[in-house]
């Protein structure tokens, strides 16, 4: 069992002049090393919790503690020189180059030029971008996906063992959007970092959290789990909504096949279709029943034909 | 006598003339400058107060100037002082107004994220938010300077320095040897200035304006 980095107890948010909490009072417990991302809809307060953990926004009740430490007992700026924090519009400072982007952080912290310039090119390296060619850009001379790397490699810049990460991959194409999710995997397994995203696309939660964190409308926190655990066993019918159709499919996703096991054998019920329905989704809902027949349903009982899921494979399949 | 024969006689005089009136505008920009930039970044918690100030300095512009002047003397005198101190209330509106725009207009993500990396508000002023606006701002002095040189003429009606000298005397005895010819090279003197220190805003800016803003 390995130590908790992040842990909320009770916190909570209501800004200024507004009737209901942007976060309900929350607790959770993050540990080190974990990745940790938070889905629900627009405007359920994943940001605000986001931004209360490196005190952008200060809570109205409740505490918050980095490895052992009470935030609240630390200077917010020094704080966050600690915090990697990623936003989805990056936010990178148009009149300096990738390079003194990236050795911002440092920089503040006062590090000599030397280290400056090593730790950049590492990172930069560590990003997928050359840094002789790009460490001189600006960041307008960057594409979409190049700023938000550049992103990432700032937020890393001074080792930071926490990395926050608002929507990061939000505004971008959907083919880099993925490049860079499994880039941004295969780095988190070489620098285990805890790290807290966020996003609305449950099909990014579940491919990047080693635990995902499902909130509902006014940031109640419907379900905490692993991806596995959540498809497997959806707390309740928002959950199951919120996977939407596909869940059964997307399952198979998380296992291997060497983890199966193979099962008892029962009677199962043929699953009632309608002639309309799409080879997809029937299949779909067979994997999720275990039906192992389909009767699509005519315009009377006699009109009724029956497939089995091997007929179906056969014919649906190319070739 | 021809107007490029007086102008070659009178050389001396109206360089030197030209020259005062240059330094009178820039005196007066720069105090401009350290005011409405410093109002400009006092009023940022206090926006009532900012707008206030903006159309108060932005009604003083409307006044005229022989006026503004004229009320002066009684309290400062006659000479370099009152001039440069109605030059100054003029030239305050465009660099506040600019200012505030510049600041406005810096993307507010770029200065999230850097209160996000842990820079201090002193430090997101100085390495984010101002070479950002800076552009913006330093449009608002090119503006207030164009304005002052022509403004400026008027103050030697107060016995301000510069430009203004000539058109007055020549005005004041017209029908007078040369005096359309002396009028006539404070005008021009006046446009040659403004057009030079236009010019060397365009090089300031060239000069000054961060080079990741115009890749
Ligand atoms: N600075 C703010 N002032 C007032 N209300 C805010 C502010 N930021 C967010 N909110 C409100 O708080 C709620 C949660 O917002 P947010 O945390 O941004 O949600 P999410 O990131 O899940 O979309 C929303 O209703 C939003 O309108
Ligand atoms: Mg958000």
């Amino acid at each position: 069992m390995s130590d908790v980095m992040i842990r909320l107890d009770e916190v909570h948010k209501r800004y200024d002049g507004q009737a209901g909490d942007a976060v309900a009072p929350l607790s959770m417990e993050i540990r080190e090393g974990e990745f940790v991302v938070f889905v629900g809809p627009s405007g359920c307060g994943k940001t605000t919790t986001l931004r209360m953990i490196n005190r952008m926004v200060e809570p109205s009740g409740g505490r918050i503690w980095i490895d052992g430490r009470d935030v609240t007992d630390v200077d917010p700026d020094e704080l966050r020189k600690h915090i990697g924090y990623v936003i989805q519009q990056v936010g990178l400072i148009p009149h300096l180059t990738v390079a003194a982007n990236v050795g911002l952080v440092p920089k503040l912290l006062g590090w000599q030029r030397d280290r400056i310039e090593a730790r950049t090119a590492e990172l930069l390296d560590l990003v997928g971008l050359d840094p002789a060619a790009f460490g001189g850009r600006y960041p307008k001379q960057l594409s979409g996906g190049q700023q938000q790397r550049v992103g990432v490699a700032r937020a890393l810049a001074a080792d930071p063992p926490v990395m926050l990460m608002d929507e990061p991959f939000g505004a971008i194409d959907p083919i880099t959007r993925a490049r860079l999710q499994e880039e941004f995997l295969a780095l988190q397994r070489r620098i285990r970092k805890t790290i807290v995203f966020v996003t609305h696309d449950v099909d990014e939660a579940l491919r990047l959290g080693d635990r995902v964190a499902v909130f509902g409308e006014g940031s109640r926190l419907v379900q905490f789990d692993t991806p596995l655990g959540i498809l497997t066993n959806p707390a309740d019918d928002y959950v199951r909504d919120f996977l939407g159709s596909g869940a059964a499919v997307r399952r198979l996703g998380l296992l291997n096949v060497g983890d199966l096991r193979k099962p008892e054998p029962a009677d199962r019920l043929p699953l009632r279709v309608s002639s309309g329905d799409s080879v997809h989704s029937v299949l779909e809902r067979m994997l999720r029943d275990g039906a192992d027949r389909v009767i699509i349903e005519g315009e009377s009982t006699e009109d009724d034909r029956e497939l089995t899921l091997r007929e179906l494979l056969m014919a649906g399949s190319a070739r | 006598m021809p107007f490029h024969e007086y102008v070659l006689r009178n050389a001396h005089r109206i360089m030197f003339l030209a020259a005062q009136h240059v330094q009178l505008v820039l005196l007066s920009v720069a105090v401009a400058t350290a005011i409405g930039v410093g109002l400009a970044l006092a009023t940022e918690r206090a926006p009532r107060l900012r707008s206030w100030l903006l159309s108060t300095t932005g009604v003083l512009l409307t006044m005229p100037s022989f006026a503004l002047f004229g009320l002066l003397v009684p309290v400062l005198g006659l000479g370099l002082g009152p001039a440069v101190v109605a030059l100054t209330v003029y030239a305050i509106f465009p660099i506040l107004r600019n200012t505030v725009t510049g600041l406005e207009t810096v993307t507010p993500a770029v200065v999230d994220a850097a209160k996000g990396m842990g820079m201090r508000s002193g430090q997101r002023l100085r390495m984010v938010r101002l070479p950002l606006a800076w552009p913006v701002i330093l449009n608002g002095i090119r503006v207030s300077t164009i304005m002052l040189v022509a403004i400026a003429a008027i103050g030697a009606a107060v016995r301000g320095p510069g430009l203004g000298e000539l058109i007055f005397r020549g005005l004041a005895r017209i029908g007078g040897a040369n005096a359309l010819n002396e009028a006539l090279s404070g005008v021009l003197g006046i446009v040659v200035v403004a057009l030079l220190l236009d010019l060397s805003f365009v090089l300031i800016g060239r000069l000054t304006t961060p080079r990741g803003l115009h890749v």
